[in-house]
């Protein structure tokens, strides 16, 4: 009886993700067993596509998109841990000022971001070469236009999607056991390694998977820094959609990716306990 | 213009820079979905214009004056891609738009012959070609249908789409007489950019490997093509769908040129003091000896079955004067009319704007380009540019 209620109470939430959700994935699933450059869904079913994305050189935008989400995310690990250690220590005013700075862009659109950062990084009369050469007289190159540049954008764009569940990580580490393993001598790595790595590992991984969908999913940092000096996978998928009028390779593309990150989330959500990562 | 020049996605005429925003896409989903759910009288009744067009006709001037001078409404979508906007109509989006203004070819090759478009009273439309520059009088091929005997639209906004360079570096003569040929000197390799409107870019590709872009393609045509492609994409500087960003690598000296580009890309800039950007159309080039493309935008009327009279109306009014002139500005962009053949026309434009469009070289640039036409075999060609963008680092 209260089974049979709990689903006629989940039906509506099922009802949605249903529609909302599975349809479209299924409905992009079928395109993509359809003919190429065909718009019907009762074609004949075939696995062309999918050979496609192997033999026609797709395993580039997948690379360089599995690449710079991996980078991304090592990066901002490695960049969030201390800063979030330190904004936990500060604790109060300070720290929420801290936060809220880091997390007010995410409020702004990332394009007008990414412009900014092409508009700073510019040469000639871009705002650091610029500005270098006004005030200092020094005249410098510039990164704008390459892959280390879409690398500091993807940084730069993801960066709080991992600071701030890895906060919430740390909280997790209570502050006696920490003090305890410093009374006994533990070192810093120690500390990190023992304590607070297995600790907070919760929301550090909760960071980095958000972190990693979102970058691999991930294209105007390729086209706005990077110059396209690689094609990343969703402009390959934005192409076959667009311009080559190919909806069935692209819905193939697209379900490599969704396979990808599939294999990349699902595990990773099995191992967290996310009931005790918000306190429940 | 241009097929696909918006970024804000067409054989001829594919993503424009002004492409779709995300609130000019929500803004014709609501139209769409607003018509949609209205019966069909009611539809008939109290739908709005629904324009599928370039940014130019999205101009709020133009809008407001047309609620002004009618009391009806009217809504947008900005196109994607020529053929993105043609496949929209073969899948029964006929329904919802009244208004489609594409690239030249389109109405007479695709629109008409499936039934896409209807075609406008001969009596009341003629006049209006009269006025126009002596080129577009009728019969105009692209106009008319195959047989002659429909009148299918009505040309105004025309230009040609090459490339663009900094006349600080290169001297627009040379880069004329040059062509294409810039593109293929190694030594011009990494000083160069790509607006990736790629349906143009690979019309550009066509014209840089010596081949005629409108015409059949051999085999020794597409291992031409595709030298050509993976040397242009391979060593171009920056590749962006923004012009403004190409602009700027001119301005901060990352490049010296790029293609495919005009006056459609740099009149904003220009208008501004930036002359040293300069649009070329080559002097000479592989189609029927000529290098430049030139685009003639076709407003036809969708052959909607909710629709009136209505959209037969709006095709005359953009004609007038007033409207043309918005036309022409459109957007903060600068693109001749042709309607500029009227000296009442010709006397809205400042000194200023006619620089800036580059108005005395204009009959040059058309005279040596080759109107805008379908690409036969494009599917080839572009699945070759594509493999070339993906190997580019």
């Amino acid at each position: 009886m209260m089974r049979a209620r709990g689903w006629l109470a989940a039906l509506p939430m099922l009802t949605l993700l249903a529609a909302g959700f599975a349809a479209p994935i299924a409905i992009v699933a079928v395109t993509s067993l359809m003919p190429p450059r065909t718009f019907s869904l009762t074609g004949a079913l075939a696995l062309s596509n999918y050979l496609a994305a192997f033999t026609e050189g797709y395993w580039r935008p997948l690379m360089w998109s599995a690449l710079g989400a991996l980078a991304t995310t090592a990066i901002c690990l490695v960049l969030a841990w201390p800063t979030a250690n330190a904004l936990m220590r500060l604790g109060g005013r300070v720290a929420t000022l801290v936060a809220i700075l880091i997390a007010l862009p995410i409020f702004i659109s990332e394009s007008v971001r990414l412009f900014g950062l092409s508009l700073f990084l510019m040469p000639g009369g871009g705002i650091l070469a610029g500005t270098l050469n006004e005030l200092f007289g020094i005249r410098i190159g510039s990164i704008l236009n390459t892959r280390l540049a879409a690398l500091i954008g993807l940084v730069y764009i993801h960066f709080p999607f991992v600071l701030f569940p890895l906060m919430l990580g740390l909280g997790l580490v209570p502050r006696d056991q920490v003090e305890a393993a410093r009374d006994l001598g533990a070192s810093g790595w120690q500390l990190f390694r023992e304590i607070e790595a297995p600790l907070a590992a919760p929301g550090a991984a909760i960071g980095a998977m958000l972190c990693f969908v979102l970058a691999l999913g991930a294209n105007a940092e390729a086209a706005i820094l990077g110059g396209r000096a690689v094609t990343v996978a969703t402009q390959a998928i934005e192409q076959r959609f667009s311009y080559a009028q190919d909806w069935p390779q692209g819905a193939a593309l697209t379900m490599l990716l969704v396979l990808i990150t599939a294999l990349v989330v699902i595990p990773l959500l099995r191992r967290v306990d996310l009931d005790r990562l918000i306190g429940r | 213009m241009t097929g696909t020049r918006a970024q804000d996605i067409a054989g001829p005429g594919r993503v424009r820079n002004m492409g779709p925003t995300r609130r000019r896409v929500l803004g014709g989903m609501a139209a769409a979905a607003g018509a949609a759910a209205l019966p069909g009288t009611a539809r008939a009744q109290g739908r709005p214009l629904s324009l599928l067009t370039w940014d130019a006709y999205a101009d709020p001037r133009l809008l407001d004056r047309w609620r002004a001078a009618t009391g009806k409404d009217i809504r947008y979508e900005i196109h994607i891609s020529d053929p993105t906007s043609v496949n929209r109509l073969r899948a029964g989006e006929t329904a919802v738009w009244d208004f489609i203004n594409i690239n030249n070819p389109w109405a007479r090759k695709i629109l008409w012959p499936e039934g896409l478009i209807r075609d406008l009273p001969m009596e009341r439309f003629a006049p209006l070609y009269d006025k126009m520059f002596p080129k577009f009088h009728l019969p105009y091929k692209w106009a008319m249908s195959e047989d002659g005997a429909h009148l299918l639209g009505v040309v105004q906004r025309f230009e040609t789409f090459d490339f663009v360079i900094n006349s600080d570096v290169i001297s627009p003569a040379t880069a004329k007489d040059e062509g294409w040929n810039l593109f293929n000197n190694p030594d011009f390799a990494g000083r160069y950019g790509i607006l990736a409107y790629e349906d143009w870019n690979v019309m550009d590709i066509c014209m840089g490997a010596g081949i005629h872009p409108f015409r059949e393609k051999t085999e020794a045509d597409f291992a031409a093509f595709e030298k050509t492609a993976r040397q242009w994409i391979g060593d171009a500087r920056l590749i962006t769908t923004d012009f403004v960003q190409l602009n700027l690598a001119i301005l901060n000296g990352e490049i010296d040129a790029y293609f495919t580009g005009g006056t459609y890309s740099i009149t904003s800039a220009r208008l501004e003091g930036v002359t040293n950007l300069y649009a070329i159309t080559p002097n000479s080039g592989p189609a029927d000896g000529k290098g430049g493309i030139n685009w003639i935008e076709l407003n036809s009327a969708v052959a909607n079955p909710n629709g009136d009279d209505t959209i037969l109306d709006f095709l005359a009014w953009i004609c007038e004067p007033e409207q043309a002139y918005i036309v022409a500005t459109g957007n903060g962009n600068l693109q001749p009319v042709s309607q500029m053949a009227q000296p009442e026309v010709m006397a809205m434009f400042s000194k200023e704007q006619l620089d800036a469009l580059q108005w005395d070289e204009f009959e040059e640039r058309i005279a040596n380009a080759v109107e805008f036409d379908i690409v036969p075999d494009y599917d080839r060609l572009y699945d070759i540019y594509s493999a070339a963008m993906r190997a580019r680092g």
